[in-house]
């Protein structure tokens, strides 16, 4: 089959093929005779037999296929946007974040606001950075943006709250530094490519 | 103004287009003045061309090699083409250049988003560094109000133009050294002057704030074009405001910018933008209580602190109400004009701004130029840094700062302004042709004694005769001492027939923000009567825009209006942020006065002062590529009545003994700077070792002193800088009163110790 299959969409030209089922009756007569016939054929035992089986494999061999949850929760594929993460360095713990302001910048719900200042340790540092969660469309322009692999997106998808507009602080997006180990790279919009070793050329050093 | 060339019109190609120009200009100029587009690094408008980027190099036909085109003068019909793929590939490698082992630090840098490198490396796609050289450790230095940092410096050298040709300040300085060169502040210990001219010319991020490094980012903020309102020059900025925080909503200035490329700002205008009345509220009560002392003032007082439109009102209010109008700022300002126009028979002064910056010869006389205004001083730098203009500077004081600038100091006696006037006079009128009262009066002179009481040599006043030989273009600037003298008018004559027969063109330095403008709307009176009403003034009932009176007024940075200018501009400016009070207009609607806002008072102001009948929102407001100044309108000139008279000087007046002069140095003009500080400081009484001596207090000691019915008690510091008997006395740190000074400038020092501040 090939791509001009699905691109003809003219109905009719194409070769389709009957299916192989009995006429369907037209007088009152004839509907009556089918609706006798299949119901006393038992057909409807057939469909749920299939129920049954899977009933009884649950209740008596724990062979369940529900997810309970919210006691359990599927996997999220690795590029899922959902709620941001803030990462930190893997040799020092700081974090990456260096307050550059394009997040803010680009973010089309105007969702993120961040203060910085001029650090004792000479490097611009964020005083404070919030994302609005109530105005955030996980677009995920922000990480994108990111020159530093800073600001990514994570798996944590439950956004309700009690509160419209639920307020989250750098602190609570930040990996825990215990957790700095744990710390695994985002896959999705603005990391950085596979091939990224082999792209990067390097500042000639023939002094 | 005789001594620029007539204007030549020429024709030149570029790129196929037909551009006209003038003689005499680059050809960068004719390019941008015809909207083509040349890239350039180091090209400043308003110094001379640098030429260390060469970056704005053009092809002229017949012309071996490529011209840089910043330098270059246009030649009438000459063929120039400013892009083909071989001055791409120059200017393409002069970007690469800058880029070596630039630190890759866009993302935090302040400059980044307006950053001309940032710019040029995307216009040429340098993308990769195919260069090397070994980098070396260059920390960042502190300057205190600026930080410097060597590794993002591209060597432009603009700052350091800046700081010589229109600061004068010679501060910053490149210490050679091929890859090594730096730039360096040579003045870092004995202060330069703080203006941060050199940080507002910086294409690149290597000269930032320090208060503001980091705090915000170059698109974040909305820019607020104003006017500055610290001293009459009216200097054309924008507040670029921004809300403080996440947790404040509330809008923040966070720094000053302006036209770089064509006009400059002094430390005030650009530092000192913090001195909004931000925590006003509309107190009903309070606004009450203000109708009903305005119901029972007698006299108005107010400081020149003000826009035009506010001066009409208030002039409208004085011809409804029948009160006194009092301008302690504006007052002298005004009978001085006044007395001038008498002689000279026209409502304008000559020179501008511009003229003096052309000028080959400045004689500044009754002004502590400085401090009074910055941007003066800096014209009188460019026209001593481009024209070797020779500079000659009367006053009592001598001033350390402005040595490298002026080239004849002359020491005249305290309170003898009025025979040093007619000593220039009679100087600089000398051989010219005079009307008969004028002549006969100059005969009468009696040259010796003004010569012997006012301590002005014949000899001095021969040198300056005979540095004007065979030159053209004078300047005579006159400032606020003269202003406040018993004997102003007289001394505004003499200054008058200077300009009317002598060559010179006068400038007649405003002493407060808006006292020109002040001057040609009010009818000033002097002297405050039974019950006052003062609006940026002390009174009975204080309508205070610093926040500390009985009702809240908005500051200069929350109000939209016009100012006059030292430039007899009247330009515009814009409110930066909000307010939540009560205005003046909304006040005097109690009495059927005003309008629905403000500034539709614009077009109202007094068509015979000069001023046009043009809507505030129709002003404009803006410079054009070549760096004319589109900003509001100049005053028209009307001929007034002349009555040429003048008075012989009688004695003149003689100060003995230990003096103090009221100045306020150093970037403070007025409580409105003083608020904008970020850690309040206390002005302090500085005199020489020699002042010390004389009136015998002691380093660090307190002194208690009184001037114009305020009580001063201040700290005496010796500043070895300054000689004589004179102390310099700033007033700007005592709230409203330093608005309601009316006498002469210096005064004699009556005082009473009352400790020693190191016990």
């Amino acid at each position: 089959m090939s791509l001009e299959h699905f691109k003809n969409r003219n109905v009719g030209t194409q070769n389709y093929r009957m299916l192989d089922l009995d006429p369907t009756p037209v007088t009152g007569w004839g509907q009556f005779k089918q609706v006798v016939r299949r119901s006393l054929s038992l057909e409807l035992l057939v469909g749920l037999k299939v129920t049954l089986r899977e009933m009884l494999k649950a209740l008596l061999f724990g062979k369940m296929h529900t997810t309970k949850y919210p006691f359990e929760k599927l996997p999220i594929g690795p590029r899922y946007r959902a709620i941001h993460e803030m990462k930190r360095l893997l040799e020092s713990g700081h974090y990456r974040c260096i307050g550059c302001g394009l997040c803010e910048k680009i973010c089309p719900a105007d969702a993120i606001r961040m203060d910085t200042h001029y650090g004792e340790n000479q490097r611009k540092e964020v005083s404070e950075y919030t994302i609005n969660f109530g105005r955030c469309i996980f677009c995920g322009y922000c990480a994108e943006v990111c020159p530093e692999l800073a600001i990514v997106h994570g798996g944590r998808y439950e956004t309700a709250s009690e509160q419209r507009a639920s307020f989250s602080l750098f602190e609570d997006m930040l990996t825990p530094i215990d957790q700095l180990k744990s710390q695994r790279e985002f896959p999705g919009y603005g990391s950085v490519s596979v091939n990224a070793d082999t792209n990067i050329k390097k500042t000639p050093l023939a002094y | 103004m005789s001594v620029r060339e007539p204007n030549k019109t020429i024709t030149v190609t570029i790129d196929g287009q037909v551009c006209r120009g003038e003689w005499g200009q680059t050809i960068l100029q004719v390019a941008r003045a015809n909207d083509i587009y040349i890239p350039t690094m180091c090209y400043l408008s308003k110094v001379e061309p640098i030429a260390s980027c060469r970056m704005c190099v053009v092809e002229v036909e017949n012309v071996e090699g490529m011209i840089l085109s910043c330098q270059e003068k246009a030649v009438d019909g000459a063929v120039i083409t400013t892009h083909s793929d071989d001055l791409y590939r120059e200017r393409q490698n002069i970007t690469k250049l800058y880029d070596v082992n630039h630190p890759l630090e866009c993302g935090v840098c302040d400059k980044s988003g307006e950053c001309d490198l940032q710019g040029k490396t995307v216009e040429f796609g340098v993308d990769e560094q195919t260069f090397t050289a070994r980098d070396q450790h260059r920390p960042v230095q502190d300057w205190g109000f600026i930080s410097y940092d060597p590794a993002l410096c591209i060597l432009c050298e603009k700052c350091v133009h800046v700081c010589n040709e229109v600061v004068g300040d010679e501060a910053l300085q490149i210490s050679v050294g091929g890859y090594k060169s730096t730039i360096i502040n040579a003045k870092l210990d004995q202060q330069c002057a703080e203006c941060g001219e050199c940080m507002a010319v910086c294409p690149v991020g290597a000269l930032v704030s320090t208060d503001f490094k980091y705090s915000a980012n170059a698109w974040e903020m909305n820019r607020i074009p104003a006017s500055c309102a610290h001293c009459s020059s009216g200097c054309q900025l924008y507040y670029e405001v921004k809300h403080e925080s996440i947790d404040t909503a509330q809008e923040k200035i966070y720094r000053v910018t302006n036209e770089s490329e064509f006009s400059s700002l002094c430390g005030a205008g650009r530092f000192a933008f913090d001195y909004a009345n931000q925590e006003a509220t509309q107190d009903a009560a309070a606004f009450d209580r203000a109708v009903a002392a305005l119901k029972q003032a007698d006299t108005l007082r107010f400081s020149a602190t003000i826009t035009n439109e506010e001066a009409l009102l208030l002039e409208q209010f004085r011809t409804a109400h029948d009160v006194k109008l009092v301008c302690d700022d504006a007052h002298g300002y005004q009978r001085f004009l006044r007395a001038y126009r008498e002689v000279s028979g026209t409502t304008l002064y000559r020179a501008s701004l511009d003229d003096v910056a052309h000028s080959r010869a400045i004689v500044v006389l009754g002004t502590r130029i400085y401090d009074d205004n910055p941007m003066v001083k800096y014209h009188m730098a460019m026209a001593s840094k481009r024209h070797q203009a020779r500079i000659a500077y009367f006053h009592p004081m001598e001033d350390a700062r402005m040595q490298n600038l002026v080239t004849q100091f002359v020491k005249y006696e305290v309170g003898s302004e009025e025979g040093v006037a007619a000593l220039l006079a009679a100087t600089l009128l000398h051989g010219k042709a005079l009307p008969e009262a004028l002549q006969s009066t100059l005969d009468e002179l009696d040259i010796g004694n003004l010569s012997a009481e006012s301590n002005v040599g014949e000899e001095e006043l021969e040198a300056l005769a005979l540095s004007l030989w065979k030159k053209q273009g004078f300047t005579l600037i006159v400032g606020a001492d003269l202003y406040t003298h018993p004997e102003s008018e007289s001394i505004a004559r003499w200054i008058a027939a200077i300009e009317k027969y002598g060559d010179f063109n006068v400038l007649i330095v405003p002493p407060a923000t808006n006292a020109r403008g002040v001057a040609e709307i009010c009818t000033l009176s002097e002297g405050a009567e039974r019950y006052t009403v003062g609006y940026n003034a002390p009174g009975d009932f204080v309508l205070s825009a610093l926040g500390e009176g009985d009702l809240d007024m908005p500051a200069l940075n929350q109000q939209e209006g016009t100012l006059v200018t030292v430039d007899q501009r009247v330009v515009p400016t814009h409110p930066a942020l909000p307010y939540g009070g009560y205005t003046l207009n909304e006040l005097l609607h109690a009495f059927g006065i005003g309008s629905r806002y403000t500034i539709d008072q614009t077009p109202n102001l007094p068509a015979e002062a000069g001023f046009k009948a043009v809507a505030f929102d129709d002003l404009p407001d803006y410079f054009d590529a070549i760096g004319t100044e589109y900003r509001g309108y100049l005053l028209e000139a009307h001929a007034c009545p002349a009555n040429e008279t003048y008075t012989e000087p009688d004695d003149l007046p003689t100060y003995d003994g230990v003096l103090i002069y009221r100045c306020n140095e150093g970037n403070a003009f007025s409580p409105f700077t003083a608020r904008s500080m970020r850690e309040p400081e206390k002005g302090c009484l500085k005199g020489s070792a020699q002042f010390a001596a004389a009136a015998k207090i002691a380093e660090g000691q307190t002194i208690r002193f009184e001037q114009d019915g305020v009580s001063y008690e201040r700290v005496f510091h010796i500043d070895t800088t300054l000689k004589g008997t004179v102390a310099i006395h700033p007033t700007w740190d005592r709230g409203l009163s330093a608005f309601a000074l009316s006498s002469y400038r210096f005064a004699h020092l009556k005082f009473e110790t009352t400790g020693n501040d190191d016990e």
